[in-house]
């Protein structure tokens, strides 16, 4: 398949719902009641630290994580406007309180959202051109990924690989068994804690498969308990919320 | 804009997610509850303690609004026990983390995954025996932003530093024994945040030699592991024809 | 090897020394004979790309085009010094890129010592730290330089805090 192919696959989707157009209405609505702000404070702690410690991109999250966190943000700014108008000086302080929260959510949401557009940047075709982890992006990522790609592609076009003969201006090639379409490296080491299992009778343990040099073997993590693993090795715990990176 | 950054979080970040612990203050002045996105926190009345996330407490430490009690465990006896723990009890691994406090039972609850920065391990309660996963990063913000509330701050900083150095050169022998367990898991047990920060790119740059170098070697045991297996099954095969 | 590693195509310019197995007609300037033909058993030293290509082409179904040999930056030499003690030897002095060159050439032959040595040497140089910088590999060098980058970085973060 040529990349051009791939791209106008890609162009040619539906175009969704962008999850941070201005005109949001609320989809989620129904899921606040019961999120509560906290628990969206660790569930987007974690996810950030995943993803800034994880060499790959990972899933998006698709219970509506970010759009409620950032719905939170929106309305919560909106009060502090309504409450600048007043400016009792008790009530100013209880001002910067609310802010230097609504800040540090930000931050936290703009730092997973730039670590998310660094790995894109980085191996965009490997996650264009592969269905399975094209369904990692959100609707927005996979809009910029294209994007980014033609753009990408038009530069070294018109610069360079529009001189050269047609059968060597493909950016997929395979020949000589190097792919030129490279991913990350899922054997990397990652820092991981072990949460927690379901499984019956182990206290939590979780039992990590770990592939070596001499000898694959497993290893009992305990809750709350550090290790240094292949990330292939513990991906599959990490999604299913039984360790985090950290 | 992409982010520049290498894997793992920076000492920057990681301080910013220390600020999330739960730490105990004394307030000097009422403050109203206020709804915050992550929940409405205590209406503060002095000189009834209340616990706060530390980035709010040092707010209102900055402005004399309140005093921060000290975690059990960062008390010089405390350190002390935890630093002779440390050279002397298990001179090669680091110190224990503190016990989960929320043990996993049979009925699905919320607390059953949650992690550090929200245990409770620096609050007024927290047990003063054990370095929790954030020990480095609050001792040194404490020390820096409260040291009127820390009793005997130069001590405590002594020891604070004394305790790096000793679990820093830990973490660095760490690579001698790496991959030293089944399937190149190795733990770390008891490592505190800013020590992931600091010996990361270290500890991961010298395991992935090691996996370099070994590639072939794992590639060639794991084709002849298949083989036996493989010929395994034939034989059983071979039985059931019997 | 990913496509557009630097540092894997350096290793794959580092030179192995290698054997025709036949006469070929013209090569001779690979052995400074211009104009003559290269005879077969002549030696030359080859970059390991073309080598490794050379190495699995098929003269007849027994031979091969040509015989690799180990280069001798992995010489039973150089493993006895690595193995007597792995910080004296100048890794950078053999080649820059040591272990990577290591790494492409223990897919080549199946080495169960040199692969033992160079996992010690590795470790062993790692955890003696930056006192010995000299005969560093590129690899060391990378490894030191991150290193060194995070506790710069943990310094930062406790002089920045001080300011406040």
């Amino acid at each position: 398949m040529d990349i051009s192919d791939i791209l106008q696959s890609l162009g040619s989707r539906p175009a969704e719902r962008d999850p941070f157009a201005e005109d949001l209405g609320d989809p989620f609505a129904a899921d606040r009641g019961q999120q509560s702000g906290q628990a969206d404070l660790q569930a987007l702690t974690r996810t950030w630290v995943n993803e800034r410690g994880a060499a790959e991109l990972l899933p998006w999250p698709r219970d509506g994580l970010i759009e409620r966190a950032t719905n939170r943000i929106k309305q919560q700014i909106e009060l502090v406007e309504q409450m600048t108008g007043d400016m009792d000086p008790k009530t100013n302080f209880s001002l910067i309180i609310i802010q230097t929260e609504v800040e540090r959510w930000k931050f936290l949401i703009r730092s997973y959202l730039r670590a998310r557009i660094a790995k894109i940047h980085k191996h965009t075709l490997h996650y264009l051109s592969t269905p399975a982890l094209l369904e990692r992006l959100s609707e927005t990522e996979v809009a910029y990924a294209t994007r980014h790609q033609q753009l990408l592609h038009n530069h070294y076009l018109s610069s360079f690989l529009g001189s050269f003969p047609q059968n060597l201006q493909n950016l997929n090639d395979t020949a000589g068994g190097i792919s030129m379409i490279t991913g990350p490296d899922e054997d990397g080491g990652v820092f991981v804690r072990g949460l927690g299992s379901r499984d019956i009778g182990g206290e939590g343990t979780i039992t990590v498969r770990g592939r070596g040099r001499d000898g694959d073997g497993e290893v009992e993590v305990e809750r709350g308990e550090v290790v240094v693993a292949r990330w292939s090795d513990v991906r599959d715990l990490v999604e299913k919320g039984e360790m985090e990176l950290v | 804009m992409a982010l520049p950054l290498q894997a793992g979080l920076t000492p920057m970040e990681v301080a910013f997610l220390c600020e999330m612990e739960m730490v105990t203050v004394v307030p000097r002045q009422r403050l109203e509850r206020l709804n915050l996105l992550s929940g409405p926190t205590p209406a503060l009345r002095p000189p009834h303690r209340a616990p706060l996330p530390l980035w709010l407490a040092l707010l209102l430490k900055r402005q004399r609004r309140a005093n921060i009690l000290p975690p059990p465990w960062l008390l010089p006896s405390s350190l002390e026990r935890i630093l002779k723990h440390e050279t002397e009890t298990s001179p090669l691994a680091f110190s224990p983390p503190p016990p989960h406090p929320h043990p996993i039972t049979a009925r699905i609850s919320p607390t059953d995954h949650i992690s550090p920065p929200f245990l409770p391990s620096s609050t007024a309660e927290a047990p003063p025996d054990y370095l929790p996963y954030h020990w480095l990063e609050l001792g040194e913000i404490l020390l820096e932003a409260a040291s009127d509330d820390v009793p005997e701050p130069d001590r405590v900083r002594g020891l604070l530093r004394d305790l790096r150095e000793v679990r820093m050169s830990k973490m660095r022998g760490s690579v001698k024994v790496l991959e030293g367990e089944g399937g190149g898991v190795s733990k770390m047990t008891g490592v505190g945040a800013m020590e992931v920060a600091e010996g990361r790119g270290f500890i991961l740059g010298v395991l992935d030699g090691l996996r370099r170098l070994g590639s072939s070697r794992e590639v060639a045991r794991r084709e002849r592991e298949e083989e036996e297996g493989g010929g395994e099954g034939s034989e059983d095969e071979a039985m059931g024809f019997e | 090897m990913s496509y557009y590693d630097i540092d894997a195509i350096l290793t794959d310019n580092q030179k192995v020394p290698c054997t025709f197995n036949l006469t070929l007609p013209h090569l001779g300037y690979l052995d400074s004979a211009p104009g003559r033909p290269l005879p077969s058993g002549t030696k030359v030293d080859l970059p390991l790309w073309l080598a490794e290509r050379l190495a699995v082409s098929q003269l007849t179904p027994q031979t091969s085009l040509i015989t690799l040999d180990l280069p001798p930056s992995l010489s039973p030499r150089v493993m006895n010094a690595l193995k007597a003690d792995p910080k004296s030897v100048d890794l950078r002095s053999l080649a820059a890129n040591f272990y990577g060159l290591a790494e492409r050439i223990l897919d080549l032959f199946e080495e169960e010592e040199v692969c033992d040595v160079l996992l010690e040497s590795w470790r062993v140089r790692a955890s003696e730290g930056v006192e010995f910088l000299r005969g560093l590999s590129e690899e060391e060098r990378v490894l030191f330089r991150s290193a060194h980058d995070s506790s710069k970085a943990m310094r930062v973060w406790m002089g920045e805090m001080k300011k406040r």
